[in-house]
């Protein structure tokens, strides 16, 4: 299964064909296909489903055993040195240099990413100053929270102005106000500053705010993927519930045309936006309250486990 | 100041970055610069430069000896002072010590704060990692192997008492020779140590074990077991004073089982294992995962 955004013509930012990956008998990647466009893109999968493993093989860290890949328009196997220097990443782990102050330890990273000295401190200096930490750039890393340290590790993959930025669990470890936050700065990051972001998560929530295209992974395949906005678009129609008179609402509705069936509480009502006002009549006909309706969709838990509501 | 003064406030923020990027090659020098200043504490607290501090102070000690005796003492006893080929034996105590102390500072801290997946994630491989570790050992390692030397010779030709002009060339290629190979002894050797743990500690004590207990075992060996006088060989000291010893054509006497040993075969030992160390530790960060 492949994607790409639907909503541009250029060309993949990473694309994968039939990718194996095993480690001894253990079949990591077992023919993966995915299709990674620009923008931000959520990679998700449980732990083990093959995240950091295919992110490995995008890196070049590891050799694949068979298919191709191609990031940024090179095989990482093959230029992985030039497309690594393209290429900004933070790790899933929080455990960094500690006694390094955080504008040295992203400096540094910016040296090793090909800037010269001079320009590195000055881009370490406003990669700190974009995620927040401008005053306390010259605190020990390991001194810094673990918010902090998520921080740092996402000044240290941009302060080079890579064109892909890959993020494993970028918000691993943060409370609900840190998460909101950071997940605001990858966005950011992604909308403003004009890098592909790939965020491997096994929240979806998350991921269904950020990102503009999701690939799931399980199992070393891709089960799904592609732009958020298509997954998520269910069968037309609406769904309509009321307290108390889901049947006699679906009779009534039916009486009038409309093509309806009922799941517990809720009436699900096929067809175009016409069936607003069918809707609307038949409820104040009936005199019962409604509590929600709205168009027919899916979630993308939905889409993640694969349901078709 | 008032709008109409013309003051304007820019807030340039971040910005893509379109100036000039470095050849990929220079993230090996940028590596080894970092950790050559790592190593030695610059740019770090007062503790980090203690035992640098002291080492160096160990390794210089002799030659400072020297120089004063030569700057003070009138007439020199020239056959007091020590020479250029005892000096490998004359600091075995601080090589160990620096050995023990530069690998382990080097390697194991990046495999345990995870820097070693960050460097890979960027513009080096593995190879190239090993080069500029490698790199930054062997230079911090030449600053007490070379260092000591070179100060010695420029001292005694600045008193009057170095070799010839003519000579001088070929002291100073004996010199480079001697450092050069102590110090590529060394460096791969407690960097092949270094590279079974992400313990510092554990890594310099088992340094100083693997200098040290070959050398014990082989003496008693061949003392009291009659073994062959090259099990000497097994010992990364004696292999490097010897060779020193050679190399500026001095003897380190035929008393020691060393000593009766052929300088190829004594330069083949030198060699032996600094290749050996070199692939243990290479065939090590091949296998070690750098992504998890």
């Amino acid at each position: 299964m492949t994607t790409a955004d639907p909503h541009t013509t250029s060309p993949g930012v990473v694309s994968a064909r039939g990718v194996v990956k095993r480690y001894g008998r253990t079949v990591a990647l077992g023919g993966l296909d995915a299709e990674i466009g620009p923008g931000i893109t959520g990679l998700l999968g449980s732990n083990g489903a093959g995240k950091t493993t295919f992110l490995s093989l995008v890196l070049g860290l590891r050799s694949r055993n068979e298919g191709t890949l191609v990031v940024l328009g090179e095989d990482p196997a093959t230029a992985g040195i030039d497309v690594r220097a393209r290429i900004g990443y933070a790790p899933e782990h929080h455990e960094l240099p500690t006694e390094l102050a955080a504008a040295d330890f992203v400096r540094h990273l910016a040296e090793m990413h090909l800037l010269p000295p001079r320009a590195a401190v000055q881009r370490a200096n406003d990669a700190l100053w974009l995620v927040g930490l401008g005053e306390e750039r010259f605190r020990p890393v390991g001194t810094m929270s673990t918010g902090q340290r998520q921080r740092v590790k996402l000044a240290a993959a941009i302060a080079h102005d890579p064109e892909l930025v890959l993020l494993d669990e970028p918000t691993d470890g943060l409370d609900p106000v840190q998460r909101t936050e950071m997940l605001a700065l990858i966005r950011r990051v992604g909308k403003e500053f004009g890098m592909h972001i790939v965020i491997s998560s096994h929240h979806l929530e998350e991921v269904e705010r950020i990102c503009d295209a999701v690939v799931i992974v399980e199992g070393g395949t891709v089960v799904r993927a592609g732009a958020l906005a298509d997954l998520r678009r269910g069968p037309d129609g609406l769904v309509v519930e009321v307290d108390d008179c889901a049947e006699e609402l679906a009779a009534l509705l039916a009486e009038r045309g409309l093509d309806v069936s009922v799941e517990g509480d809720v009436v699900l009502v096929a067809g175009g936006a016409d069936g607003h006002d069918a809707v609307r009549d038949a409820v104040a006909d009936l005199g019962v309250g409604l509590r929600r309706l709205a168009p027919r969709g899916r979630t993308l838990e939905d889409v993640y486990l694969g349901a078709d509501a | 100041m008032s709008a109409d003064q013309g003051a304007r406030l820019f807030d340039l923020g971040y910005r893509g970055y379109e100036g000039p990027r470095r050849r990929p090659a220079s993230a090996i020098l940028t590596l080894g610069v970092f950790t050559v200043r790592r190593v030695l504490g610059l740019g770090r607290g007062a503790r980090h430069k203690v035992l640098p501090a002291i080492t160096l102070v160990i390794a210089y000690a002799p030659a400072l000896v020297s120089v004063g005796f030569a700057a003070l003492v009138d007439p020199l006893p020239v056959d007091d002072l020590i020479t250029y080929g005892e000096y490998t034996f004359f600091i075995g105590s601080a090589l160990a010590l620096f050995a023990a102390l530069v690998a382990p500072e080097a390697l194991c801290p990046d495999r345990r704060s995870g820097m070693l997946g960050l460097y890979l994630a960027g513009p080096l491989d593995r190879t190239r990692y090993l080069l500029a570790k490698g790199g930054a050992v062997l230079a911090v390692m030449l600053t007490i192997t070379l260092g000591p030397l070179l100060f010695m010779l420029a001292a005694f030709v600045i008193a009057g008492y170095g070799p010839t002009a003519r000579e001088t060339p070929g002291l100073v290629l004996e010199i480079l020779a001697s450092g050069v190979a102590t110090a590529a002894l060394y460096a791969s050797v407690s960097m092949a140590v270094a590279s079974f743990t992400t313990r510092r500690a554990v890594a310099a004590v088992a340094v100083v074990l693997l200098l040290l207990v070959p050398a014990i075992v082989a003496r008693s060996a061949i003392e009291s077991a009659d073994a062959p006088d090259a099990l000497d060989l097994l010992s990364a000291p004696f292999v490097a004073s010897e060779l020193s010893y050679r190399i500026f054509g001095e003897a380190s006497g035929a008393e020691e089982p060393i000593g009766r040993l052929s300088t190829w075969v004594v330069a083949g030992g030198l060699v032996a294992w600094t290749l050996a160390a070199s692939a243990v530790c290479w065939a090590r960060y091949r296998r070690i995962e750098a992504d998890r």
